[in-house]
């Protein structure tokens, strides 16, 4: 078993507490950090390391840092609004180990010169917003956040703040909107946050499992991160593996590890549920392009599954397996996106609608040979030309599963069923 | 010349091959309008923020990722090439539309907006010939009432937020709002509220589909059947451009016309949709004759009555001379006919008693800049003002649109000061709102002014104005206990703000000043922004905002007792409109638009009245107690000029055929002065004007030509002292 | 009526942020804590204590599917529908919560007990199915466990009515 960075004390008990987090060296990075380095040493020493953001583009984290604007006051948002299907690692982060995530919070308002910073938590997470709290309650009480944290001279504000139900908060411009008191629109870009973000001023905005890194990197050094992973995609990052495997979970394992390991390695997925055949896999959560089973030897790094077609995106690792009709499946994934867009523009809005009523149609056997096609064409018209990202996350599994499983759509239109799946006519039936 | 070209300040850049240099910061969208190109826009509106929601405007541009790009975001850059019609940017505006469309009711034969939408012409020019959308639309009841005054048809909008946005950006009243997301996304107000803004019809117009509709004009007319006449709006002081739409003779609606000086291309509600009185069936047809003393007004005609106002009001002026007339001037009429009034009274009649309902200024200008008295700033600088104090004055409810100037300039910084008796809607978005007890408007003044003396370093330290306020600290005290030490020490703070900011521009209600106590409001007022060097700075300026549509420029041409047209002293001096309307002096009165049976505790004019004449186009108090009634036009129905609060002299054009019987008042007052024996040979307002414009140094050298279709702002000529 | 100590909590919240108008959506919560909903007194009290419109709230808190539009029930359930729950069969799961509570999803029940939803992605794909009762998990779902919960709170309903019809405030309550 490779080393653990992020997970490696999660099961420990009591680690969501402060005494028990610093019996495990916890705060150690803090200290270190604000004693040894100065702010722009930390911002070296992230770009150094080759972290990577774990919330699903992958920017480098050090270089996102470098970018930001020198007036002040600046910003920290701490993107906790993990929405993705099929990602739940933050949660596990927050729940479990939450000071992890507030001395990474810290450290990395230090590196940013940051005087308050904002803890965005998913609004249905509300155990998680509970634990998150506490610990930033601790830390104020410890001097960890507050006035002159350890008599370094520096200060620091931390707000935990709750969403309330919009996957498009995730999104690091609506989350700002959100932060701000407004409906979760997503901003016009440029300006970027880290000119013009959180009430104007220079923001940094990270995810939850990036800035739960920075204490380890701080601690151990940028060259012990870089030293697990690949060339390019550097150290480890927690995989959320769900759906048809034997044990579906967070794992943690560096950059790299081939698809296959995670799903079949009986430390990990143990395999597909009923020892049925693989299907299909969606590497990075639901926005990102399905993949075929002849992909399942690709490395999980950035640039594999890149090359592979796809994206790492948030780490959400679904697994289909045979029985599985691909047509019911994308019509799930592309409800959760008409009822998550957010509406601001027409393609997203109007598109998805558009889309799942199609793929309904198509799904109960009322479809036509041209929705195909027609379904291929209202996804080139969203996909590229919506405000935001999420239209174009709307179209991945559609676009990419009729690449793959095309003779599946037209089985449905043909034969007013589903080719595989319990929803499959039966031979008998088929027979009258 | 290409050198020559770059060291112009301008960004060039070709567009569908079609070099054009634009400002920097111009959007690609705006430089293609200015080439001629036309890119659709939904969500896009030139007075708002860039939104990019409707992802209708898109373009293509070399060496930018990711095409296409949306033309109402991005700026212009130097070099840029542009395509606004490659397959790829066809394609998207195809797809756009037939995403809007799949959920839009084809009821385009019932839909007001038929005929000028710009989902309608968009599809027409961009969009897909047919859809490919066979399912289900989304229902919404029909129509809903959003205010009374409004409708809201769910379905028609396409959710380009340019209402929502007009309240939140321009209004900043909230009252329109996004209510749920995604495809259940819809255009509201919260349960049970009306969007009750004195500004709603401005989404309206700006709606650019039939989903907001006015009752108003619901069902009335087809846009293509409009006559479209560029006119002034007659109900406040603003002059707001507004382009009259008429059908067979009647008024269907008022819509903006943008002035980015006056309007910023808004209209307020009453300006939009207060104009029955103009279609009104009780309108006056016909001159209304008294025969007998006491007896009923009678129908009679022009002959008859202009003859028995000659021959009564000479024989009022033989037996007690001229001075027992008196006239009463509109703040409604033209220019041209204000000053026809005055002359017909001062020179056909021979008597000084010229007169309107006004504020009170002391003397006819104000002594320590020598100006009349009227705002020192132009609309537009409101914008540059770096705090804006409001005494007594509440443009939302008395000058709508320069609410939404204030609110832009609180938008570019400016700090807003409310100092009023009552609260007002700016409160909300106030700095500071200073509570006044009643009639307190005048204390404050007082004391603002007296604070602002006491400051060090004052600007422009007047000695006269010093020796007048501080050698009179009975009055400061009588202030201080009216205002209560809280209030007091609040203004005394104001006045310090004011005498160290960058630009204050202070403002007050013209009618203020005749509250008990308030004489000295305006000259107060004036020395404050005086002494602190507020006044001809960028953005820093002080006046009173007048009432209405030609308040400034009833003053300007001579309807005061003390001063001829131009602010040239009368002498004698007349009697002043309370006076002419309680004095048994007078007893003729000639009232003209006007209704001062209004301004008399128990209504009664005829108090010591042997004869009076009105011309008026309803039968108002005033006018039922006349002896003889002429019916005159409304703005609608004739040509002539006014002049705004900040002294922009604009042009009223005739959209009506004049109502049968009635008559323009300058052309009554032309008979009649030929009857009088003064036979004037103006062949219409135009000729007046040009008189003006002769002798008038803030008129110097108008024409009804040089008016064109946005008024000309007037005032900068140095204005002789006398 | 929202009380003058939830007021007070949001103006608290208020000045802890840069900007009031950030205080919002913790607002809203504390409204909806004591309304069950946001109700018309809910948007009014953070319209006030924020110094917004009623629509203007409004307008936030309809964006937000966790603010209610209406009074839910005692329990509400949300079952995970997305992708990875799907997979492992939350339909099913969602069709017996339906017969038991006897509403469909989307329903309240007539007696206030129970709100059934069905929502997006809870972020807990590793222990799909899964449901929230009142925002707290229940994982790895199971018919059986379908069951033994639904048994869980029609008993402590019925618990609950009994001990308030014993009680003399129950009894004569307004």
């Amino acid at each position: 078993m490779p080393e653990l960075i992020i997970t490696k004390h999660i099961d420990v008990p009591g680690i969501d507490r402060l005494s028990v987090y610093r019996q495990y060296g916890g705060y150690e990075a803090l200290e270190k950090a604000l004693r040894e380095y100065q702010p722009e040493e930390i911002v070296e020493l992230v770009k150094k390391s080759g972290l990577r953001g774990r919330g699903g583009a992958g920017f480098p984290t050090g270089m996102k840092w470098g970018f930001l604007a020198k007036n002040e006051p600046r910003y920290l948002c701490c993107n906790c609004d993990e929405s993705e299907p099929g990602t739940f690692k933050d949660r596990m982060l927050m729940e479990k180990n939450p000071h992890q995530l507030v001395e990474g919070v810290i450290i990395t308002s230090y590196a940013c010169r940051v005087s308050t910073a904002f803890i965005y938590v998913r609004g249905e997470l509300a155990y998680a917003a509970r634990q998150v709290q506490r610990a930033v309650d601790e830390a104020y009480a410890a001097g960890y956040i507050g006035k002159n944290i350890l008599g370094s001279g520096y200060s620091l504000d931390v707000i935990v703040h709750r969403g309330a139900g919009a996957y498009i908060c995730g999104e690091e411009s609506a989350l700002m909107e959100s932060l701000e008191g407004r409906r979760g629109y997503p901003r016009l870009k440029p300006p970027f946050p880290a000119a013009v973000g959180l009430y104007g001023g220079p923001t940094v905005i990270n995810n939850c499992e990036t800035l739960s890194t920075v204490p380890a990197i701080v601690r151990n050094g940028a060259d012990w991160y870089a030293s697990f992973g690949t060339e390019k995609s550097k150290g480890t990052r927690i995989f959320c593996l769900s759906g048809h495997v034997k044990k579906p979970g967070n794992y943690e394992l560096p950059l790299g590890t081939p698809l296959r390991t995670l799903i079949y390695d009986e430390q990990y997925g143990g395999g597909i549920l009923g020892d049925k055949k693989l299907k299909a896999v969606i590497p990075g959560g639901s926005s990102t392009f399905i993949l075929g089973a002849d992909k399942v030897d690709t490395p999980l790094d950035f640039e594999s599954v890149a090359a592979a077609g796809s994206m790492l995106g948030s780490g959400g690792v679904i697994v289909m397996h045979e029985d599985t009709c691909i047509v019911d499946a994308v019509l799930r994934m592309t409800e959760f996106y008409r009822d998550e867009s957010c509406g601001k523009c027409t393609p997203c809005r109007e598109g998805t609608y558009w889309l799942v009523q199609l793929l309904e149609r198509i799904e109960h056997g009322h479809g036509k040979m041209s929705d195909i096609d027609l379904l291929l064409d209202i996804c080139d018209n969203i996909s590229g030309k919506s405000f935001c990202p999420l239209g174009d996350a709307a179209t991945s599994s559609i676009t990419s599963s009729i690449k793959l499983f095309r003779e599946e759509y037209e089985y449905h239109v043909r034969e007013g069923c589903c080719m595989v799946g319990p929803k499959a006519r039966k031979p008998a039936a088929a027979a009258l | 010349m290409a050198e020559e070209a770059k060291n112009d300040g301008l960004v060039h850049l070709t567009i569908d091959g079609i070099p054009v240099a634009v400002p920097p910061g111009t959007l690609v969208w705006a430089a293609a309008k200015q080439a001629g190109i036309e890119i659709p826009i939904y969500c896009y509106h030139p007075k708002m923020p860039p939104l990019g929601a409707c992802r209708m405007c898109f373009v293509e541009i070399e060496k930018m990722p990711k095409p296409p790009q949306t033309a109402c975001t991005t700026p212009v850059s130097e070099g840029m090439v542009v395509h606004t019609k490659t397959e790829k940017v066809l394609k998207a505006r195809r797809g756009t539309l037939e995403f809007l469309l799949i959920n839009h009711p084809l009821d385009c034969p019932i839909c007001d907006k038929g005929g000028e939408c710009d989902l309608q012409d968009f599809t027409l020019r961009h969009g897909p010939g047919a859809t490919r959308f066979d399912l289900r639309k989304r229902h919404y009841p029909k129509p809903i009432p959003v205010s009374d005054r409004m409708l809201l048809d769910r379905e028609r909008c396409i959710l380009c937020q340019r209402c929502t946005r007009f309240c939140s950006e321009i209004s900043m009243d909230n009252g329109l709002v996004m209510i749920n997301r995604g495809y259940r996304m819809e255009v509201g107000t919260a349960p049970g509220e009306a969007f009750d803004s004195i500004f709603s019809g401005n989404t309206v117009e700006i709606c650019p589909v039939g989903a907001l509709t006015s009752a108003k004009y619901r069902f009335k007319a087809r846009p293509w059947e409009l006559k479209r006449i560029p006119s002034i709006c007659n109900n406040c002081s603003v002059g707001c451009n507004v382009r009259i739409d008429v059908r067979v003779d009647k008024i269907m609606r008022q819509m903006s016309r943008c002035n980015d000086d006056i309007d910023d291309g808004w209209l307020c509600d009453r300006g939009r949709w207060d104009f029955d009185y103009v279609n009104d069936v009780q309108r006056l047809r016909t001159p209304l004759v008294r025969r007998q003393p006491g007896g009923a007004l009678e129908p009679a005609g022009w002959g008859e009555a202009l003859g028995l106002i000659a021959e009564r009001l000479r024989a009022v002026k033989e037996r007690y001379g001229a001075a027992a007339i008196g006239g009463i001037g509109s703040t409604r009429t033209t220019n041209e006919e204000a000053y026809l009034f005055q002359k017909l009274l001062r020179e056909a009649l021979g008597t000084p008693n010229v007169d309107h309902h006004h504020g009170f200024f002391p003397g006819l200008r104000d002594p320590l800049t020598g100006r009349p008295w009227m705002l020192t700033t132009a609309i537009a600088d409101f914008e540059r003002a770096s705090h804006i104090v409001l005494v007594a004055s509440d443009p939302y409810e008395r000058q709508p649109i320069l609410n939404l100037r204030i609110k832009k300039a609180l938008k570019a910084g400016a700090r807003i000061y409310v100092v009023n008796e009552s609260s007002t809607e700016l409160d909300r978005l106030a700095t500071r709102v200073i509570r006044l007890p009643q009639h307190g408007a005048g204390a404050a003044a007082r004391l603002l002014l007296e604070a602002a003396l006491r400051q060090e370093n004052l600007r422009n330290p007047r000695e006269e104005v010093r020796a007048r306020v501080l050698g009179t600290f009975q009055e400061t005290r009588q202030a201080e206990a009216l205002c209560g030490a809280e209030t007091t020490a609040a203004l005394r703070e104001l006045a310090r703000e004011i005498a160290a900011a960058p630009a204050a521009l202070i403002l007050y209600d013209e009618m203020a000043t005749l509250a008990p106590g308030c004489a000295n409001l305006a000259p107060d007022l004036q020395a404050l922004a005086v002494v602190t060097g507020n006044i001809d700075r960028p953005g820093a300026g002080v006046g009173p905002l007048f009432e209405d549509a030609n308040s400034l420029g009833a003053r300007d041409m001579g309807l005061l007792p003390d001063s001829l047209p131009g602010y040239r002293p009368a002498s004698p001096a007349g009697l002043s409109y309370q006076e002419m309307l309680t004095s048994d002096a007078v007893k003729a009165l000639y009232i003209m638009g006007a209704n001062p049976a209004r301004h008399l505790a128990d209504g009664n004019l005829r108090r010591g009245k042997e004869f009076i004449v009105v011309q008026e186009i309803l039968l108002t108090e005033t006018a039922q107690q006349a002896d003889v009634v002429l019916p005159a036009l409304t703005y609608a129905e004739k040509d002539g000029s006014m002049t705004n609060v900040d002294h922009h002299v604009q042009a009223i054009r005739r959209a009506l055929r004049p109502l049968p019987g009635a008559r323009a008042d300058w052309e009554i007052l032309m008979d009649l002065a030929a009857l009088l024996g003064h036979p004037w040979s103006y062949e219409g307002p135009e000729d007046v004007l040009l008189e003006i414009a002769a002798q008038h140094p803030l008129y110097q050298g108008l024409t009804w030509e040089s008016l064109g279709l946005q008024g000309v702002r007037t005032g900068e000529v140095e204005v002789a002292h006398a | 009526m929202i009380s003058e100590q939830a007021k007070q909590r949001m103006r608290e919240l208020a000045a802890r942020y840069p900007v009031a108008r950030s205080a919002v959506m913790p607002a809203l919560y504390i409204a909806q804590a004591e309304e069950g909903y946001v109700s018309r007194a809910a948007l009014e009290a953070v319209a006030e204590v924020l110094n917004m419109t009623v629509d203007d709230v409004e307008s936030v808190a309809t964006f937000y599917t966790m603010y209610y539009q209406r009074p839910p029930g005692k329990k509400v359930i949300k079952v995970c529908n997305s992708i990875s729950c799907y997979l492992r069969g939350c339909d099913a799961l969602i069709e017996q919560l339906e017969r038991r509570l006897r509403i469909k999803r989307g329903e309240t029940s007539p007696d206030g007990r129970y709100t059934l939803l069905t929502t997006e992605c809870l972020a807990s794909c590793g222990t799909a199915p899964v449901l929230q009762v009142n925002d707290e998990f229940v994982e790895n779902l199971t018919p059986e466990l379908v069951d033994r919960l639904v048994d869980q709170w029609e008993a402590e309903f019925q618990a609950e009515g009994q001990s308030q019809g014993r009680s003399p405030a129950g009894a004569g309550g307004c």
